[in-house]
């Protein structure tokens, strides 16, 4: 057994549980802070001209009149001072953002998808290029506190690993390491599947907000998933859980890109409604809309794909259902389109196969946070550095690019 | 109910509402319930009633019999009430967006959302009000399309002025909007933001009813379906209990298995379920 805490410990305990109150909500009174950390008002005041010493947060007059008495002081994350770089690699895009604390997006750049998306060197110096050139813009007193990357693949976390991608056919590769090195800030990139940080960052800031049982799905080429159980995101013995794109709805069925038959995702993927529609050529979520667009303006053969893509979707919503027993389900990425499109074959598949019990009080909804639901969860991976102990990462962070 | 039924049960119950304009009658024997938290799509074919039925509960129509009780209090009891003018409708805080949605082209938003019920300070309006009030409602429904709330509506795509008129009618603390097809003249992306902000109407705690005739529409954001055959209320059902063939049956012959009317002469054979 450990002994008791030090006075130490439980002040950064304490400084890091008030940045992130300030982090999530945007904003929040001294009053409010002490209510919900269950602190009072001096030890808040304290922690608060702690960080507002170190340059995290800065207090100000509250901005709405009314009420009598002298108003509490309201606390603001410093977001245009406090950044971090996230980076979402997916398999037909890459994008990257300044995002600031508190979550607010300063600065972001759409690398284009490099022309050989296979080729991890490629994809590392077109995303440490673009990250560079945010970096460089951003004015001289800001500082990025850390750097979390999205990848849409299995990760082993503690290192950046990039373990397996099917769907850019990469094997192994020091991905983190490889980026940290190239982009030489001297801070460590995190890295996380995406549809893993878009189902924390969904908890955190979006259609979840405050559920302990979540399962996020992530659409890109391939069909990723986030399950957030008990509160706790599902990882298993190496982290790697929660792949349910690859869970069989469809023995015999499609080819998968992971080599197994009849996959989630090759069932009801973006790939698996191009070739049902019969459409050929670039997929991206504009071929997806396009699609979706057609079978509402009534061609029937985008209609009948969307419907088939759809039933396969209820099939695999419905196995999660009956396994996890989710207060919500969350469609991001191309699913997103793909539910609104197709909801009433996923919701009957659904009704069909979905036990009454598990099933009668799920919810499902679309992504809050859009396109943005894995860039976010990668700043939230980014940040969480600086919020179990803020004083220290910001010493760590001081380093401009050399 | 069930015990998965929200705490407070419904904030509108309707029971045994009939209508008849001189020898039609419109509605028979009509129950209908609305709750707080959750999308209740009104479902039926052309002439079932529907327009009707959300008329009545708008206080535009006034019912022939029946009872209209109203939950005044989230928790209280439901009390009968006599909803004989949308006035009276609007004071229980019963909004309705129409399809047309009775927006006016020339004036800006802020100015449309507060029309005939403008703010004022002195005997003037006031307009930093009523301009802050506005965006603060948008605000609150993620609205994230409307570049200013000074501009003007003729200036607005079609799902912008949907979503203007959503957020008119949440500005007035309402507890209950009545969408009538908010998604019938719109191309499917601006669909899509529709329906998620009527899905995030629901999800702050207001009592949300969908006409619509699209059953994509209504099983993408609903809880429950409530279908209407012939101004009868065939079946009230939870949407995660039904099937799209099970709706399009109660729709079209007002039963399908063990659910919807008894008695129907069976004009519909459920050829698709």
């Amino acid at each position: 057994m450990k002994a008791a805490p030090s006075p130490e410990e439980i002040r950064r305990h304490n400084l890091g549980t008030l940045l992130r109150h300030v982090h999530l909500s945007g904003q929040a009174s001294r009053a409010e802070l002490a209510e919900r950390m269950g602190l009072n008002r001096s030890t808040i005041m304290a922690l608060t001209s702690d960080l507002t010493a170190a340059g995290l947060v800065r207090e100000e007059l509250p901005r709405t009149r009314g009420r009598a008495g002298r108003p509490s002081l309201v606390v603001r994350p410093e977001s245009s001072r406090v950044y971090v770089l996230a980076l979402d690699v997916g398999a037909d895009r890459l994008t990257v953002a300044r995002i600031g604390l508190g979550g607010v997006v300063l600065a972001r750049g759409n690398a284009p998808r490099p022309p050989d998306p296979f080729d991890p060197d490629a994809v590392v110096s077109e995303l440490a290029g673009q990250a560079r050139r945010l970096v460089r813009a951003a004015r001289p007193d800001t500082v990025c506190v850390g750097i979390g990357a999205a990848f849409s693949g299995i990760v082993r976390q503690e290192d950046g690993v990039v373990r397996l991608s099917p769907n850019l056919g990469w094997t192994d590769v020091p991905f983190g390491a490889e980026l940290g090195r190239r982009l030489g800030m001297g801070l460590r990139v995190s890295v996380g599947n995406d549809a893993n940080l878009g189902a924390l960052a969904e908890r955190e800031r979006g259609a979840g907000a405050g559920l302990d049982d979540l399962i996020y799905l992530h659409g890109d080429v391939g069909i990723g998933g986030g399950v957030i159980v008990g509160g706790r995101l599902l990882g298993g013995e190496g982290g790697y859980g929660g792949e349910v794109g690859h869970m069989v709805v469809n023995p015999g069925g499609r080819l998968c890109g992971c080599g197994s038959r009849g996959c989630l995702e090759a069932e009801a993927g973006e790939l698996a409604l191009l070739d049902a529609a019969g459409r050929r050529g670039p997929g991206g979520r504009e071929a997806v809309a396009a699609i979706v667009d057609a079978a509402d303006r009534g061609d029937v053969a985008a209609r009948d794909a969307l419907h088939r893509v759809g039933d396969w979707l209820g099939h695999g919503v419905a196995n999660l259902v009956n396994i996890f027993n989710p207060a919500m389900v969350v469609f991001g990425g191309v699913l997103r389109d793909i539910y609104l499109g197709a909801a009433a074959q996923v919701r009957s598949r659904l009704a069909l196969a979905g036990l009454g019990a598990a099933r009668e009080r799920v919810r499902l909804r679309t992504s809050e946070l859009g396109e943005e639901a894995t860039l976010m969860g990668a700043a939230e991976l980014a940040f969480s550095d600086v919020l179990a102990d803020p004083l220290e990462t910001l010493v760590r962070g001081k380093n401009p690019l050399p | 109910m069930t015990a998965s039924a929200p705490p407070d049960g419904p904030v509108i119950e309707l029971r045994g509402i009939n209508k008849s304009f001189g020898p039609v009658q419109v509605l028979h024997d009509v129950a209908f319930s609305v709750h707080p938290g959750e999308v209740t799509a009104l479902v039926g074919d052309n002439g079932a009633g529907k327009s009707t039925l959300v008329k009545c509960i708008g206080g535009i129509h006034p019912i022939d019999s029946g009872e209209y009780l109203f939950r005044k209090e989230p928790g209280g009891e439901p009390v009968p009430v006599h909803v004989g003018s949308p006035r009276a409708a609007a004071a229980l805080g019963i909004e309705i967006v129409y399809q047309d949605l009775a927006l006016c082209d020339n004036l800006d938003i802020v100015q449309n959302m507060f029309l005939g019920r403008e703010e004022k300070s002195g005997i003037v309006l006031d307009e930093y009000e009523m301009e802050r009030k506005a965006a603060e409602t948008l605000a609150g429904l993620s609205v994230r399309t409307v570049k200013s709330v000074r501009q003007q509506v003729a200036s607005l795509s079609g799902g912008q002025r949907q979503t203007v008129a959503i957020a008119k009618a949440v500005l007035w603390n309402s507890r209950v909007v009545i969408l009538d097809e908010p998604t019938a003249a719109l191309g499917v992306a601006q669909t899509q933001q529709v329906l998620e902000l009527v899905r995030r109407l629901a999800d702050k705690g207001l009592a949300v009813v969908l006409i619509s005739h699209n059953m994509n529409d209504v099983f993408a954001v609903s809880d429950r379906i409530a279908a209407l055959y012939l101004g009868q209320m065939a079946a009230q059902v939870k949407t995660c209990d039904v099937t799209h063939a099970q709706v399009v049956e109660l729709i079209t012959s007002g039963r399908s298995g063990d659910l919807g009317l008894a008695g129907t002469n069976g004009n519909g054979n459920g050829a698709r379920a």
